[in-house]
């Protein structure tokens, strides 16, 4: 069964069609990524998954329940963990805080815990301290966790948000363009980490990507859009000899 | 930054507090009335900034009418012991009640829209609760409450000004380390997420509304004791102690040392009521003493809009 299937999705801004009528499926422990020119509405299908954006009409379900009119926060409590295509880290927090943002998820204490600092509460913030840790050493950016985000290198910023999203361990990890800015040996650790993602951790990773070489080399499936309809959908090698998405990318 | 510096950073940081503190339990056998009383206001304004801080410091959320939450206990403590003969022990929980009831209404009304209308809306409460003590002949009108009697602690009447000097000294230890523990657990970093960017911290599950109602709730509390003491120490309420003015300077306390920051805070709310006094009795300038602080502050926010209070040390 398919982990996520979106059906007939519609998103309008007051007479601009952002996405419209697309459907896809995500496979439970896939990679998949999300493709098309600028303004194809690739941003705007992870907002109406995340519940950023309430979608016009259509249907996401995701691990068989509809998502459609959920907050955002109910949605990253089902799973769905994402990353920000401009990043958007907590500036004057260390990456340490940022990243226990992420156990926030699965842990649950209270104004209560918090006055009375029972053995329990303890007991959850070293767990919440450790998942942190964990993360942190595993993207390589633990020796940077006392520094405030705003004073991390960008590199090193992105590291802290996939971080922050690994520590909520996500069922679905959605990244926005995770590969923008960053160097080529950054792009290539990249690739590995992604594979890791799912490899170690059984995550589904859906992605949304501009560089193609990144794009080829980390997913297993790509869906193509293009004045947000889908205009093709396959592996990386189906994909990139069909003639209407080269159209897409190049012009006729 | 080494173990050893670690260390030795957090020995000296517990040295200089315990040190501070226990010139502060000391003070009151070598100073004078005049001096404890200063040094009271003071305490008095670090309760109402620390309460404030948890809302505006913590959250991010912009409270325009924190006067309105210690005239809430103040007044609740005032007409419990005035009309009904109450205990001031006993009229505590009320107080705090019904500062966390009201917070619950106008917070619960405002705080799903954007966090600008709740400026307004403070602002407008504030406004209510001013013109409602002063037109409501329980409160005692325009004259507001006079002559509330003094509590009793550990069998000793509360009423000189060394007795309230250091009940109030207790009080802002219990806020600090309140607000300390609130600020180091899972809820009180959900509150510094929102602060820092709301939509990312919904996209970490954390359910924004709820939280900056919590946020909301907690400091008025804070308020509400702060105001319940206030009575009984004051004995006498009036509506003017609650206007405008004094949410603006509770405000200006918390922004001026540094919002979020306990110490921070702790030196704004103490710079706030003891730098106006220091001028008080040079000529000229303590009759201008008013505008010389307004400059002093202007001064300080262009060249320090991180408040006064150092940011915290970090490994390059």
């Amino acid at each position: 069964m398919a982990l996520v299937e979106v059906n007939n999705l519609s998103m309008r801004f007051s007479g601009i069609v952002a996405v419209e009528d697309l459907s896809f499926e995500i496979e439970e422990g896939s990679i998949t990524s999300l493709i098309g020119p600028n303004g194809a509405g690739k941003t705007s299908v992870f907002n109406c998954m995340t519940g950023f954006y309430k979608a016009s009409s259509g249907d996401i379900i995701f691990d068989g329940q509809s998502l459609i009119n959920l907050k955002p926060y109910s949605i990253t409590e089902k799973g769905i963990i994402r990353t920000f295509q401009n990043v958007r880290l907590f500036k004057n927090l260390t990456a340490m805080e940022n990243v226990m943002s992420g156990v926030h998820r699965v842990t649950n204490q209270s104004i209560f815990g918090a006055l009375l600092r029972h053995p329990k509460q303890r007991r959850e913030e070293e767990k919440i301290r450790e998942t942190a840790e964990f993360f942190m050493n595993y993207v390589g950016i633990y020796d940077k966790k006392d520094i405030l985000a705003k004073n991390l290198s960008y590199g090193d910023q992105r590291r802290t948000e996939w971080a922050r999203a690994l520590s909520a361990s996500p069922k679905l990890l959605l990244l926005d363009e995770p590969a923008a800015g960053l160097n080529r040996e950054e792009k290539e650790s990249l690739v590995e980490l992604i594979h890791s993602f799912r490899d170690s951790y059984g995550i589904t990773v859906f992605f949304i990507e501009h560089d193609m070489e990144l794009v080829m080399k980390a997913s297993e499936k790509v869906i193509v859009v293009n004045f947000g309809k889908k205009i093709a959908q396959g592996t990386p090698n189906e994909v990139q000899n069909n003639p209407l998405v080269v159209e897409a990318y190049l012009g006729s | 930054m080494g173990l050893i510096d670690k260390l030795d950073n957090k020995v000296s940081k517990t040295i200089g507090s315990l040190a501070l503190l226990l010139v502060m339990v000391l003070l009151p056998l070598r100073v004078d009335n005049y001096v404890q009383n200063v040094l009271w206001n003071a305490m008095f304004y670090m309760l109402l900034a620390l309460g404030l801080n948890v809302i505006v410091g913590y959250c991010g959320l912009c409270d325009l009418g924190y006067a309105a939450k210690f005239a809430i206990g103040a007044y609740t403590t005032g007409v419990l012991m005035k009309s009904f003969s109450w205990n001031f022990w006993l009229t505590l929980p009320v107080s705090m009640l019904i500062s966390a009831i009201t917070a619950a209404i106008v917070g619960g009304a405002t705080l799903k829209l954007r966090s600008d209308y709740l400026a307004i809306v403070t602002l407008g409460f504030a406004e209510i609760v001013r013109i409602s003590v002063r037109n409501m002949s329980i409160t005692g009108s325009a004259s507001g409450l006079i002559a509330i009697s003094r509590p009793s602690l550990f069998g000793i009447r509360l009423t000189r000004i060394t007795h309230w000097y250091y009940v109030f000294l207790v009080l802002v230890l219990m806020f600090i380390f309140i607000t300390y523990r609130i600020r180091h657990s899972r809820f009180g970093r959900a509150l510094t997420y929102i602060r820092e960017d709301e939509d990312a911290a919904q996209a970490m599950g954390i359910n924004t509304t709820k939280y900056k109602l919590y946020a909301y709730i907690i400091g008025a509390v804070l308020g509400g004791i702060t105001g319940s003491f206030y009575a009984v120490k004051m004995t006498n309420i009036s509506p003017t102690s609650f206007d405008f003015t004094q949410s603006a300077n509770i405000l200006l306390a918390v922004i001026l040392g540094g919002m979020g920051k306990i110490p921070g805070v702790i030196v704004g709310a103490a710079f706030f009521a003891i730098f106006p006094e220091l001028f008080r009795d040079i000529p000229i300038i303590g009759e201008m003493r008013m505008l010389f602080f307004g400059i002093l502050l202007i001064v300080v926010m262009i060249t320090r809009p991180q408040g006064l209070w150092p940011e915290r040390k970090q490994r390059m």
